[in-house]
């Protein structure tokens, strides 16, 4: 496709450029770099939100209540069909006096009242633990469904109002997200666009004399379109880097904050560089078709 | 409906002078609603020397972009070097480059590089090995009377030194047509005269050469064939008879030997 001395001249003119606009290209990586920085940081919220969102689905539970008067032989034949129940992850027996002994250790300073009574009021109960997938609204409701007609269950209680407030808040926080990482996204997009035809603009004479002596597009294309992803991977880097930068010194008084995994750090470098090659690409083809060389 | 293209296919197929490397035949270029260049049809010869000439907006530029293939006709067929308008893709054009050369009134150099760069750049971008660019270099500059300068830039030399400089980054690559566009339009009479003089043995040598100028003081020292331009249209075509001011002196002719010697165009 290209002779060898073309292809000198393209690995030569893509890194020439870096040279030659040394101020303009600072000034454009700096300006991706903080596009890129707010995005690496929304990307981090969402990250850090949906972990704990996660944590908080942890506390999803149900509890459930038998009928007085069972003996422990039903009461024990009741676990193995518990746990088979698809979306159960654990099964825990509570006596009543377990359940008793929980209720005074809620009441803190108010269990003397439980004194006053003759005999244990709170029956023998199951808690069950649900399994990452099942922590949601449609889930619980289908293991309630399930549980609710053995004769031996007097009541299922769960935190439907947590539940309903956990749903709810993620819904809002994953809108939230798209819609400020794509308005974030375009914003990357437009100036990482705008930047590429500046940088064509002040190399316009270059191109017009490459198409007079007959250059091809792709030849003219594939130094800037270099320089792009340069650019690109470059101002990652520096959004990364401010980043792990501004996470080090927040490390003690955010504790418990999750940074990015060395695969997330190479992944989000990879799609800076495919963003530059986009915004490079985008700007040149409209420029390229503009122009009239004489 | 016949569209353009099968109207002027009969002429584009017709019988073509071998020694044709320019045809115009029955184009108009439009912009718009305007015509820029109206029913134009002319040939030029392998080796010859046209000046167009005219007033400024007559239509010189749309020629010379209808040649480049910068422009398509919106009627009628151009042919440069065998290549049909009608038939030409995009994705052609900058073969077609390659055998042209382009000179302007405002030199269009890169003002960053040196002359010796600004004559590099255009063979590096056709993948001229180096070694052959340093003897390129040493050879067209030598040709313009520039190699003692060729490490200056192009600020750093007089506008007659600028064109010369352009007109040997036009020909380093050996074209068999040169487009000259008003190339003295920035100097002054004695530059102009020393430009004209270097584009004279540029053709003797055998390039085709189209020269355009409004200036009809240098079109009347010609004794080459004139092309005159007005709103579009050719109002006359005629080749003079006895050259006015032009006769090859002995620094000329060494040139053109020189010239042969390499086998180049110039």
């Amino acid at each position: 496709m290209f002779k060898n001395a073309q292809v000198a001249y393209l690995v030569r003119e893509s890194f020439a450029g870096f040279h030659r606009r040394k101020l303009t290209t600072g000034v454009t990586i700096l300006i991706m770099g903080s596009a890129l920085l707010v995005l690496a940081m929304l990307t981090l919220v969402t990250l850090n939100m949906g972990n704990m969102l996660e944590k908080a689905r942890a506390g999803i539970d149900m509890r459930v209540f038998l009928h007085e008067g069972l003996d422990s032989r039903q009461m024990a034949e009741l676990q193995p069909r518990l746990v088979i129940i698809p979306g159960v992850q654990n099964v825990a027996w509570i006596s009543p006096e377990t359940a008793l002994a929980q209720f005074k250790e809620g009441l803190g300073e108010d269990a003397g009242i439980l004194d006053m009574l003759d005999s244990n009021p709170l029956p023998a109960s199951y808690h069950l633990t649900l399994t990452p997938g099942a922590r949601n609204l449609k889930a619980v409701e289908a293991i309630r469904e399930e549980i609710a007609v053995w004769g031996e269950v007097s009541e299922i209680l769960f935190n439907q109002g947590w539940i309903d407030a956990l749903e709810s808040w993620t819904f809002r926080f994953q809108m939230a997200s798209l819609v400020v990482s794509l308005i974030v996204f375009l914003a990357a997009v437009f100036v990482i666009s705008n930047t590429v035809k500046l940088t064509m603009a002040a190399s316009a004479r270059v191109i017009q004399i490459q198409k007079l002596v007959g250059a091809t597009n792709t030849f003219i294309r594939i130094p800037y379109l270099a320089e792009g992803m340069i650019q690109g991977m470059l101002a990652g880097i520096l959004a990364m880097g401010l980043l792990g930068l501004a996470g080090w010194f927040l490390d003690g008084r955010l504790g418990g904050v999750i940074f990015f995994s060395v695969q997330q750090i190479f992944g989000f470098i990879l799609f800076c560089i495919v963003l530059g090659l986009t915004g490079s690409f985008a700007a040149m083809r409209k420029y390229l078709t503009m122009q009239s060389e004489i | 409906m016949k569209s353009d293209n099968d109207r002027t296919g009969q002429l584009s197929e017709g019988p073509l002078d071998s020694r044709t490397v320019i045809g115009f035949y029955h184009v108009d270029l439009a912009y718009d609603d305007q015509k820029a260049v109206d029913n134009v049809s002319f040939t030029v010869a392998n080796g010859e020397f046209l000046c167009i000439t005219g007033p400024s907006g007559a239509g010189k530029s749309s020629i010379l972009r209808l040649i480049a293939m910068d422009a398509f006709p919106t009627r009628g067929e151009v042919m440069v070097r065998g290549m049909m308008s009608s038939k030409m893709s995009r994705r052609k054009v900058p073969m077609l480059r390659r055998e042209i050369g382009f000179v302007f009134q405002d030199f269009r150099l890169l003002e960053d590089r040196s002359v010796e760069d600004n004559i590099s750049f255009v063979q590096l971008v056709v993948g001229i090995p180096h070694a052959q660019i340093v003897k390129n270099n040493m050879r067209v500059l030598t040709q313009v009377g520039l190699y003692d300068k060729r490490h200056r830039l192009p600020r750093q030399l007089s506008g007659g030194e600028q064109q010369r400089v352009a007109i040997a980054r036009a020909m380093v690559n050996s074209p068999k047509i040169l487009l000259a566009d008003e190339p003295t339009g920035n100097l002054d009479p004695v530059n102009a005269q020393e430009i004209i003089d270097l584009l004279f043995r540029i053709n003797d040598a055998g390039t085709s050469v189209l020269f355009s100028t409004h200036d009809h003081g240098i079109v009347k020292t010609f004794g080459q064939r004139v092309m005159v331009i007005n709103q579009g249209r050719i109002e006359s075509d005629e080749k003079r008879r006895v050259p006015v001011n032009r006769k090859a002196n002995l620094a000329d002719k060494m040139y053109i030997a020189a010239a042969r010697k390499d086998r180049l165009n110039v």
